[in-house]
C-alpha cells in the first residue's frame, strides 16, 4: 500500500508543482498583455491607417493561398482577399493537385487565361503543371502543381511572389478588411528590424459571414466551440502577446502571417517533412537571424485579424489537436540544440523550454493531474491541506486567469458585445476544467504517442529524392562562428 | 419599378460606396445640386439599381466589396441598358495604375479621394448638361 | 489555504462582476453616442456644405460628437469642404482642448491630440505642431507628420524631410506627408538629394520621383553614379517617371549596373519611358539575367517593342521571363 501511496504522492506533488508554475506563468503573461493591450487599445485613436492606405510607400504584399479541394469556399475566399483594403497586393493561389473542382471553379470564377509564369527555383518544389492569370482581376495568379502538401505548396507561392513581402493564409481563414494593413505595420514602423509578424486568430463558428466578409460578431452555439474560444484567449491573447515582449514569439500560425520573402528563402522555405511546419519555419527563422547576427524582430500584432471555423466535433478536433502536437515535438525535437542555450536568445532560454515543459509535455499532466490528486485523497495518501491548495492552483487559478483574459479582450479589442455573451463564456471558463482541458490533454497525449511512433496522418506524399532544403546551420557551425 | 425615362423631372444619380460617410457626403451634395439619387453600398447592390431603375449617371467608388468599381464598370458596359451610362470612378489618390485601369473598362471621368464635393457636382452637371 | 481558496474565488466573482458592470454601461454609452451621431449628421453635412445658418446650441456630448463627425468627413474631403470645416473649429473648445493636449505627459493622449488636430483643419495649430514633431515618442511624431501633411503646412517640408530623413518618422507616414505638401517641397528635397547619409538622399530622390517633374530629371541623373545602391536604385525608379531625354542614355547605361535591383529598377524605367533604343539592350537582360532584372527588362520590353518581344519568346532559349511577358501581352 505504501508504495502505491509514494508513487501517488510523487506525481501529485510533481503536479502541484507543475501547476503553480504553469498559473504563475501566466499570471505573468497577463499582467504583461495587460500593458500591451492597454496601449494597443489607445492607439487605435491615432492609428494611420488611411495614411498607410494612401502612401506609394506602403510595401506592396504577395498573399499566398494554397488550396486543396475547397470547390466550395474558393472563389469567395479569393473574392474576399482581392477585396482587402490595401494599397498594392497580388493573390497567388496554389492548387496542389485538388481531385474536386476547385480548379474549374477559380477559372469559371475569374476567367483565368494561361500565362507561362517565371519562377524562381531556389527552392526547390513539386513540379507545377500550369500558371494562370485572372483577365478581370491582373493581381490573381493561380498555380496549378501536382499535390505535395501544404509546405510544398507555400514554397512554390514563394518562388511566385512577385514583391518583397508575402502573406500565408489558409483557405477557411477569414480577414478583416484592414487586416493587411495592420499586419504590414510592423514592418512600417521598423522596417530594418522586422522579419517576419502574425496576429491573433479567433475563432469565426457564431460569426456572420457574407461573401467572405466578417458582418456580425457573435459566440458560436456548439459548446465544443465555445470552449475554443475561451481557449484561444488565453492562449493567443495572453500568451502570445506575452512572448511578442520578449521577441521569443514561436508560432505564427499558418492561417494568417506576413514575412520578407528573402529571408524565408534564405533558411530554405518550408519543410516538407514534418506537420509542425509553421512553427519550424519560425523557430529557422530565428536561428538564422541570430546567426546572421544583426538586430532583428518576430512580432506578434495584438489585433484580431484573421478568424477561422473551428471544429464543432470531437472526431475532428482530435485531428487537429493530435497535429499540433505532433508537429510542436517534431519541431522541438530538430531544434532541440536550442533549448536553454543561451546562443539561442529569449527563444532557447524561454520560449522553447515553456513549449516543451508547458504544451508539450504537459499534455501528460494536464490529463492525470487532477484525476491522480482526487484519488490519492481519497485513498488517504495526501491530506485535506494538499488537495485544496492543489485546487486552489490548478483550477480556481486557471477560472481566475480565464476571466483576466474575457477582461483583457473587453478592455482592448471589444469583438463580442453583448453582456451575456461574457457571461457565457466565464461560465464556459469554469466548466473548461471539469473535462474540456483534460479531453484536449488526452487528444494531445496521443500526439505524442503518435510522434513516437511516427505515424503520418496528414496525408501527403512524402517526396524522396528531391533535393532537400538548405539546413539553418547546426549548432557546431554557429559554435564555430 | 421602372420609371419611363422621359417622365423623370429630376436627373437620376446612383452613388456607390462602401464607406457611409462618404456615400452621406455624395448623397447630400448630389440632392442638393438637384438630382434625385440613388444609394449602394456595394458592386452587386449598384449593379441590380443599375438595371432596374436606369439611371442617368453613376458616382462609382472603386474600392468596394463584392464587385469593385472596375468590375462593375465592365459589368455595366456589357450590358445593353446601361451600356451608354455615364460613369465617374473614385479613386484612392496615389494609384496611377487604376486610372489606366479605369478607362480602360470603360469609365468617362476619375474623382480623387479626397474629393471637393464642389468638384463632383461640377463633373456631373457638365456631363450631365451634354445630354 | 482555504482562506485563499476563498480569496481567489472572491477575486473570480468580483472581476466578473466588474466585467458584467462595464459592459452595460459600455452598451448604454453606445446607444447614446449612436443617438447624438444620428442628431448631429444633419448640422455636420450643413457645414461641409455651407448650407443652414447659425448651427443650434448643442448639449457638450453633442458637440463633441460633431467634432467626432466633422473630423471623420475633413478625411475625406478637400477644397472648400476643408475651409468651412476650419472655420467651425475655429477658436473652438475642441480646438484649444486639443492644443493643449499636445503637452500632455502621456504619450497616447499627445499622438491622439496631434492626429485629431489635422482633422479640425484649422492652420493656427501649425506652429504647435511643428514643436511637437521633435517629440520623443515615434508615435506622437508619426500623428504629428500625418496632420502637418493634411494641414498643407509648407513650412514643414524640411523638418519632415530631416525627420524621415533621420529616421524619426516612417518612410509611409512622412512621404505620405510631403506628397500632400506637394511641389512645394521640391526645393527642400533637390537640397538633401546632396547630402552626406545615403538614406537622407535615397529618401528625397524617391520622393522628387513622386512630386518633382522632367525639370528634376538631372538630379535623378546625376544620382545613378552614386556610390550607395540604395540611392542609384532609388534614382532609377524615379526617373521612370520624371526622366527626360538625358535620362534615357545614363538609364541605359545603368543597365550594367553591378546590384540586380538597380539593374530591375532602370529596365522598369525605360519601359515606362518608352525607350525604343533600349531594346535590344533589354532583350538581353531578359534572357539571361538574374530573376529581378530579367523579370523587369522583359515587361518592360512588352511596353516597348511588343513585336519584337513576340518573336524573341517564340526563339529556343528564350528563357521564363520573355515567355511570361509575351503570354501576358496576347491578354
Amino acid at each position: 500500500m505504501s508504495v502505491v501511496h509514494a508513487i501517488l504522492r510523487g506525481v501529485s506533488w510533481v503536479a502541484l508543482v507543475y501547476f503553480a508554475v504553469l498559473s504563475l506563468a501566466y499570471l505573468t503573461f497577463t499582467l504583461v498583455a495587460w500593458r500591451r493591450l492597454g496601449a494597443h487599445r489607445r492607439a487605435r485613436k491615432y492609428l494611420p491607417l488611411d495614411e498607410m492606405y494612401a502612401s506609394p510607400f506602403t510595401p506592396p504584399i504577395s498573399v499566398l493561398l494554397p488550396a486543396f479541394n475547397e470547390e466550395t469556399e474558393i472563389v469567395s475566399s479569393v473574392d474576399s482577399l482581392l477585396d482587402l483594403r490595401y494599397p498594392r497586393h497580388e493573390v497567388i493561389v496554389i492548387n496542389d493537385g485538388s481531385t474536386d473542382g476547385t480548379l474549374e471553379r477559380l477559372r469559371a470564377a475569374f476567367d483565368l487565361a494561361p500565362v507561362r509564369k517565371a519562377l524562381r527555383t531556389r527552392i526547390a518544389t513539386a513540379p507545377v503543371r500550369a500558371s494562370y492569370i485572372s483577365r478581370t482581376h491582373p493581381n490573381l495568379w493561380v498555380l496549378d502543381k501536382e499535390n505535395g502538401g501544404k509546405s510544398d505548396a507555400l514554397n512554390v507561392g514563394m518562388n511566385a511572389a512577385t514583391h518583397a513581402h508575402v502573406c500565408v493564409i489558409d483557405a477557411d481563414a477569414v480577414l478583416e478588411q484592414d487586416s493587411l494593413l495592420r499586419i504590414i505595420k510592423p514592418f512600417v514602423d521598423d522596417p530594418e528590424l522586422v522579419a517576419a509578424a502574425g496576429g491573433i486568430v479567433r475563432i469565426a463558428n457564431g460569426c456572420v459571414i457574407d461573401s467572405g466578409l466578417l458582418v456580425k460578431f457573435g459566440l458560436p452555439q456548439s459548446s465544443l466551440a465555445r470552449f475554443q474560444v475561451i481557449e484561444y484567449f488565453r492562449a493567443f491573447l495572453i500568451g502570445r502577446i506575452a512572448f511578442d515582449s520578449l521577441n521569443g514569439v514561436l508560432i505564427i500560425s499558418g492561417a494568417f502571417g506576413v514575412f520578407k520573402r528573402a529571408i524565408v528563402e534564405a533558411v530554405g522555405g518550408y519543410a516538407r517533412d514534418t506537420v509542425g511546419e509553421d512553427i519550424d519555419l519560425v523557430v529557422r527563422l530565428h536561428r538564422y537571424l541570430r546567426t546572421r547576427g544583426d538586430d532583428y524582430r518576430i512580432r506578434f500584432v495584438p489585433d484580431p485579424v484573421c478568424w477561422t471555423e473551428a471544429p464543432e466535433d470531437l472526431a475532428t478536433l482530435s485531428h487537429q489537436r493530435r497535429r499540433w502536437q505532433r508537429g510542436l515535438g517534431e519541431t522541438l525535437w530538430r531544434h532541440r540544440s536550442q533549448i536553454a542555450n543561451p546562443r539561442a536568445g529569449a527563444v532557447g532560454l524561454v520560449a522553447l523550454p515553456y513549449f516543451l515543459l508547458f504544451e508539450f509535455l504537459g499534455s501528460i499532466l494536464q490529463l492525470v493531474g487532477i484525476p491522480v490528486v482526487l484519488v490519492s485523497w481519497l485513498l488517504g495518501a495526501l491530506s485535506v491541506q494538499f488537495f485544496l491548495v492543489f485546487l486552489a492552483v490548478s483550477v480556481l487559478l486557471s477560472v481566475l486567469l480565464s476571466i483576466a483574459a474575457i477582461m483583457l479582450e473587453e478592455y482592448s479589442v471589444q469583438r463580442y458585445k453583448r453582456a451575456s455573451d461574457i457571461a457565457l463564456l466565464a461560465l464556459y471558463g469554469v466548466l473548461e476544467n471539469l473535462g474540456y482541458r483534460q479531453m484536449t490533454a488526452f487528444f494531445g497525449c496521443r500526439g505524442v504517442v503518435d510522434l513516437m511512433r511516427r505515424r503520418h496522418e496528414w496525408g501527403e506524399m512524402r517526396r524522396r529524392g528531391l533535393e532537400r532544403p538548405e539546413e539553418a546551420p547546426s549548432a557546431r557551425e554557429q559554435a564555430r562562428a | 419599378m421602372n420609371e419611363p425615362e422621359a417622365a423623370r423631372d429630376l436627373p437620376l444619380v446612383l452613388a456607390a460606396d462602401d464607406d457611409e460617410d462618404i456615400l452621406e457626403l455624395l448623397v447630400f451634395r448630389l440632392e442638393r445640386s438637384g438630382y434625385s439619387v440613388l444609394q449602394a453600398r456595394d458592386g452587386e447592390e449598384a449593379l441590380e439599381l443599375a438595371r432596374e431603375a436606369k439611371p442617368d449617371l453613376a458616382v462609382i467608388d472603386v474600392t468596394m466589396p463584392k464587385l469593385d468599381g472596375f468590375e462593375l464598370t465592365r459589368r455595366l458596359r456589357a450590358e445593353e441598358v446601361t451600356r451608354r451610362m455615364p460613369i465617374i470612378l473614385l479613386t484612392a489618390r496615389t494609384q496611377d495604375a487604376d486610372l489606366e485601369r479605369g478607362f480602360d473598362t470603360g469609365a468617362d471621368d476619375y474623382l480623387r479621394k479626397p474629393f471637393s464635393p464642389q468638384e463632383l457636382s461640377a463633373r456631373v452637371h457638365a456631363i450631365l448638361g451634354r445630354r | 489555504m482555504t482562506i485563499v481558496a476563498l480569496a481567489l474565488s472572491a477575486a473570480a466573482l468580483l472581476m466578473l462582476l466588474v466585467l458584467a458592470a462595464r459592459r452595460l454601461v459600455l452598451a448604454r454609452r453606445e446607444r447614446g453616442h449612436a443617438e447624438s451621431e444620428r442628431r448631429v449628421r444633419p448640422l455636420a453635412l450643413a457645414i461641409v456644405e455651407g448650407s443652414g445658418g447659425e448651427p443650434p446650441a448643442l448639449s457638450a456630448r453633442d458637440q463633441a460628437v460633431l467634432a467626432e463627425v466633422l473630423g471623420r468627413y475633413s478625411r475625406e474631403l478637400t477644397g472648400e469642404a476643408d475651409r468651412r470645416i476650419a472655420d467651425y473649429f475655429h477658436e473652438s473648445a475642441a480646438l484649444t482642448s486639443a492644443g493643449g493636449e499636445l503637452g500632455s505627459r502621456r504619450m497616447w493622449r499627445r499622438a491622439a491630440a496631434a492626429y485629431t488636430l489635422g482633422d479640425m483643419r484649422c492652420a493656427e495649430a501649425a506652429p504647435e505642431l511643428l514643436r511637437a514633431l521633435d517629440d520623443d515618442k515615434p508615435e506622437v511624431r508619426g500623428a504629428v507628420a500625418r496632420s502637418l501633411g493634411r494641414l498643407g503646412v509648407s513650412e514643414a517640408a524640411l523638418p519632415l524631410i530631416e525627420a524621415l530623413a533621420s529616421r524619426r518618422i516612417s518612410n509611409e507616414v512622412g512621404g505620405e506627408a510631403l506628397i500632400e505638401l506637394g511641389s512645394d517641397v521640391v526645393p527642400e528635397l533637390r537640397h538633401m538629394a546632396g547630402r552626406p547619409a545615403w538614406q537622407i538622399r535615397a529618401t528625397a530622390i524617391t520622393l522628387l520621383g513622386l512630386v518633382g517633374t522632367s525639370g528634376d530629371s538631372p538630379v535623378g541623373v546625376e544620382a545613378l553614379r552614386d556610390s550607395s545602391a540604395d540611392v542609384r536604385r532609388a534614382a532609377a525608379a524615379a526617373l521612370g517617371r520624371i526622366g527626360s531625354s538625358d535620362a534615357e542614355t545614363a538609364l541605359r547605361a545603368t543597365l550594367d549596373d553591378p546590384v540586380d535591383v538597380v539593374r530591375a529598377a532602370a529596365a522598369e524605367s525605360l519601359g515606362l519611358i518608352g525607350s525604343r533604343a533600349a531594346a535590344s539592350e533589354l532583350l538581353e537582360l531578359a534572357r539571361t539575367d538574374e530573376f529581378r532584372p530579367a523579370h523587369a527588362a522583359a515587361e518592360a520590353l512588352a511596353r516597348i517593342d511588343p513585336g519584337s518581344l513576340a518573336a524573341a519568346a517564340a526563339e529556343p532559349g528564350a528563357g521564363p521571363h520573355l515567355h511570361e511577358a509575351a503570354d501576358l501581352r496576347k491578354l
